[in-house]
């Protein structure tokens, strides 16, 4: 029946997303500046070694893929929701001003001096302080009389990227040399991140955003109708705004706190699948996931294999790539 | 209902914590270091200086002194180090710079290779002691401290020559757009002092300097560094202001970045003899 | 017959402004009702009052002997279903859109549209008439045939009442008649309860059994159409001229505007009297 031939559309999008993403993984774990043989790779798969080549595999690239999977399905599905609610397609997970807002936290926690005192985790931690604070601010700066207003979402966060971006400009002016390049390191964005309590934080908070986004999909679709007609729908429009601004704003703030500031993957990707599937948010939602995961493995790849040694901050790739490609795929859908 | 399901999603976030395994550490090798892998130009020519320049296998693209470091093993720039490649070498002993990326530092504690940080010295007793340091931690304390000594000697030799001459007034710039100067929490005040000259942004809370104060303060000498191709078009811009005595007197330099700016103990000293011909030159 | 809709006191609006005032109104099932007046006389409101999208300040909306305040969400959609000001609506198919009124329906832990769902959905778009569009984008219809899908859309929330707030303004005469028709076949045939805001008076006239007539918020007269559509009361209402003649076919009274030189040509042939 009609239900049977869309589920099974559906699951086949799934299926080749999800092959490659697993495709891409591997390759990913393949390549390096280290160049491994994939028959030595192979036979380290299977049993552990103390090789200096198992430990590249192990803790440095596979960290890097596991972290890409979590942040680029977490920015990918935060853009996703945030597209729906609005339903302005320029809309993007940094857009309500929660980058800036763990921008600030880090400088702030870099310039008192608390990396030093603390290790490495204080960043991750300030950070995500920072966007909660500015979360919790906008929130509650477009609350009026029980009544969430989308507008306002979008005003006070842009507003308070500005403010932050200026504020971050005026520390890092008064600030002294060595804090300074603290910052600039965090602000590039990259996956590389030692502490592996962290990125396991990333991949739990990151699925379970997408099973609780899964709750929401009929939801954001009726909410594609706009507020009313979806209330006529029988949804509580109120409720659903409250709790994936909340959802998006936690994803957002996570990725941002733990991977420094990565543009693009959170606005091209949902536009991209969309292209490709539909609006339909249960398609969408886990499309998206593992298109975004696939995205940010592959920029990391290139990124720290296209000029080795040398590194190139992630978000640079991302931005090219994504941009290009999308426009190559405008053009030809269109 | 959807919020049961949050309640759910947040025990299991709790509950994946206990199935985190803290990474392997295993503990480094004592012993000398036989495979090292300098991360600074600077740390790169002490090693040589100290006599185990046999012991670096790999530095990074900027290390270019002296001209042996060049043909190493290359392992990324003084900020993004790559961290595969360290590791493919098996080093023993890394050594690290305040611009490396923390990140990479903490990854490479965690793999457990031995990692030492020589922070930015601030003054010249710091470099010395960085440098002692240094020598420590690849078994050539004897051979730091004799360099050492050597060199204070020669300072104090130079300090005795210029005493009594008169001190011009100086102001040295690190960056234009903002106007960056040197103050006296940056080392290169030591060779401002060492030299016989006054440093007229000493006492300055930050580098952040008004171009205004400097004419202000009218210096007999300006010295510019660290700016890379900008510095003639700053020293061109100096040139406007004829009031300034530096103008007047021609005395605008611009100095090799290399050996003001990241000067082991006997690159010191060198710089520090260039600095004390522009400050009292032979009538 | 059973009284579907029972409404006391009704008070609405915003801060401090309000829109409607001390509406009091009782609806019986398979009733047809038009809901007519000028702009700003508080007919949108009184819609929205009734599905609390507004906040009332006063009075209550009693829906089948339960205060409407007291039914959840969900159950609400079951049982009322609000066709609205034609809005724009992205890239999304007739048939997915028509989908989209099934969601009140879903079982708690329902995620998919079941059989049964697809077959609402093809009986509500074979009534309309947008059967043969159904894998066509929204976007692509005419504005005719979108008002069209939004109805199949309301009908598949299988409501007992139906509210619909000018869905003809913009349609030719052609398809305004095809909307109506529509309509009062699922009066009749199938029992529906239906509200229905309209602009022009003759189309209420013509298929409304029962007339409300706001001004400034207030119901002026209520009633069949002979009763309401008298010459003084639209002329009192509306601060306009007309003319009420019977309509030939069905008798049912047909209001014919006035231009301003007919005044006056008349005004001098009767002398002063208008």
């Amino acid at each position: 029946m009609k239900s049977n031939k869309k589920i099974t559309r559906w699951c086949i999008y799934l299926f080749v997303l999800g092959i490659i993403l697993l495709g891409i993984s591997l390759l990913s774990l393949c390549v390096g500046s280290a160049a491994i043989p994939v028959r030595k790779i192979i036979s380290l798969l299977s049993k552990a070694s103390d090789s200096a080549e198992y430990s590249i595999l192990f803790n440095i690239r596979l960290p890097r893929i596991i972290l890409g999977f979590a942040v680029g399905g977490a920015l990918s599905i935060s853009g996703v929701i945030l597209q729906g609610m609005f339903r302005n397609p320029l809309v993007e997970p940094y857009t309500l001003g929660i980058s800036g807002g763990a921008a600030l936290g880090v400088v702030l926690s870099i310039i008192a001096g608390l990396s030093r005192r603390l290790g490495g985790i204080s960043l991750p931690v300030s950070g995500f302080l920072g966007a909660i604070l500015v979360i919790i601010l906008v929130f509650y700066l477009s609350i009026r009389k029980r009544v969430l207003r989308i507008q306002g979402l979008l005003l006070y966060g842009v507003m308070i990227s500005f403010v932050s971006s200026s504020l971050i400009m005026l520390l890092m002016a008064i600030s002294g040399a060595d804090e300074l390049r603290g910052i600039v390191f965090w602000i590039m964005g990259s996956l590389e991140q030692p502490n592996w309590l962290l990125i396991k934080t990333a991949v739990w908070v990151s699925i379970s955003g997408l099973i609780i986004a899964y709750f929401f999909s009929l939801q954001l679709n009726a909410l594609s109708l706009g507020e009313e007609d979806a209330r006529a729908l029988g949804i509580n429009v109120e409720n659903t705004k409250k709790v994936l601004f909340l959802l998006t704003s936690v994803l957002t703030g996570m990725s941002v706190s733990i991977c420094g500031i990565i543009g693009f993957v959170g606005l091209i990707v949902p536009h991209f699948i969309r292209l490709l599937v539909g609006n339909d948010q249960r398609i969408l939602l886990g499309a998206s996931f593992l298109c975004g995961s696939s995205f940010l493995i592959l920029s990391d790849t290139l990124a720290r294999t296209i000029i080795a040694p040398t590194e190139l901050p992630v978000g640079v790739i991302t931005g090219i790539i994504g941009g290009s490609v999308f426009i190559f795929a405008l053009t030809k859908f269109k | 209902m959807p919020l049961d399901k949050i309640k759910t999603a947040v025990i299991w976030i709790l509950l994946s914590f206990l199935f985190f395994s803290p990474s392997v550490n295993s503990s480094p090798e004592e012993g000398l270091p036989r495979r090292i892998v300098s991360l600074g130009s600077t740390l790169t020519e002490e090693l040589y200086l100290l006599g185990a320049g046999d012991n670096l296998i790999a530095d990074t693209l900027y290390c270019q002194r002296p001209p042996q470091a060049k043909l190493k093993e290359k392992v990324g720039t003084i900020i993004a180090a790559d961290l595969e490649k360290i590791v493919s070498l098996k080093p023993d002993l890394v050594l690290a710079t305040s611009l490396t990326n923390p990140a990479v530092k903490e990854k490479l504690k965690n793999l457990g290779i031995r990692v030492v940080d020589f922070p930015l010295a601030r003054n010249f007793q710091e470099l010395c002691g960085h440098f002692v340091e240094l020598g420590k931690v690849v078994g050539k304390e004897d051979a730091a401290k004799k360099i050492i000594n050597s060199s204070r000697e020669k300072i104090e030799a130079l300090k005795k020559k210029i005493q009594g001459l008169p001190k011009p007034k100086v102001f040295m710039q690190m960056g234009a757009n903002p106007l960056f100067a040197v103050t006296k929490d940056y080392f290169l005040n030591d060779f401002i002092e060492f030299a016989g000259g006054i440093n007229i942004a000493a006492q300055a809370k930050s580098g952040l300097y008004s171009r205004e104060e400097v004419i202000r303060q009218n210096p007999d000498i300006i010295i510019i560094t660290a700016m890379g191709l900008l510095a003639e078009k700053e020293r061109e811009q100096w040139f406007t202001f004829s009031g300034l005595n530096a103008v007047k007197n021609s005395r605008i330099y611009v100095m090799d970045t290399y050996k003001l700016c990241g000067p082991t103990p006997v690159s010191f000293v060198e710089a520090l003899e260039e600095l004390i011909e522009i400050f009292h030159p032979r009538s | 017959m059973n009284t579907l809709l029972e409404i006391k006191g009704l008070t609405c609006g915003y801060d401090a402004r309000f829109f409607i005032q001390e509406i009091n109104f009782s609806l019986e099932e398979k009733e047809f009702v038009g809901i007519i007046g000028p702009n700003g006389s508080g007919k949108t409101t009184f819609l929205r009052a009734i599905t609390r999208f507004l906040k009332s300040q006063k009075g209550t909306v009693i829906f089948k002997g339960r205060d409407v305040r007291q039914i959840g969400f969900k159950e609400f959609a079951r049982k009322i279903a609000v066709v609205s000001q034609n809005q724009p609506v992205n890239d999304i198919t007739v048939e997915e859109f028509v989908l989209l009124g099934r969601i009140p329906h879903f079982e708690k832990m329902q995620f998919l549209e079941t059989a049964h769902d697809f077959e609402i959905a093809r009986k509500v778009m074979s009534l309309t008439q947008t059967s043969k569009f159904k894998d066509r984008l929204m976007r692509e219809l005419s504005g005719g045939e979108r008002q069209l899908a939004f109805i199949a859309r309301a009908l598949a929330q299988e409501p007992q009442l139906l509210l619909l707030d000018e869905p003809t303004t913009h349609l030719d005469i052609g398809h305004q008649v095809a909307v109506l028709d529509l309509l009062k076949k699922l009066n009749r045939e199938c029992g529906l309860t239906v509200i229905i805001v309209l602009h022009d008076l003759n189309l209420a006239s013509e298929y409304c059994q029962r007339l409300v007539l706001m001004r400034e918020g207030r119901i002026y007269k209520a009633g069949h159409p002979d009763e309401v559509l008298s010459y003084q009361i639209i002329e009192e209402v509306y601060k306009t001229v007309v003319v009420v003649e019977k309509n030939p076919i069905s008798l049912r009274p047909y209001v014919l505007l006035v231009p301003e030189e007919e005044r006056r040509a008349r005004s001098k042939k009767y002398g002063k009297e208008e």
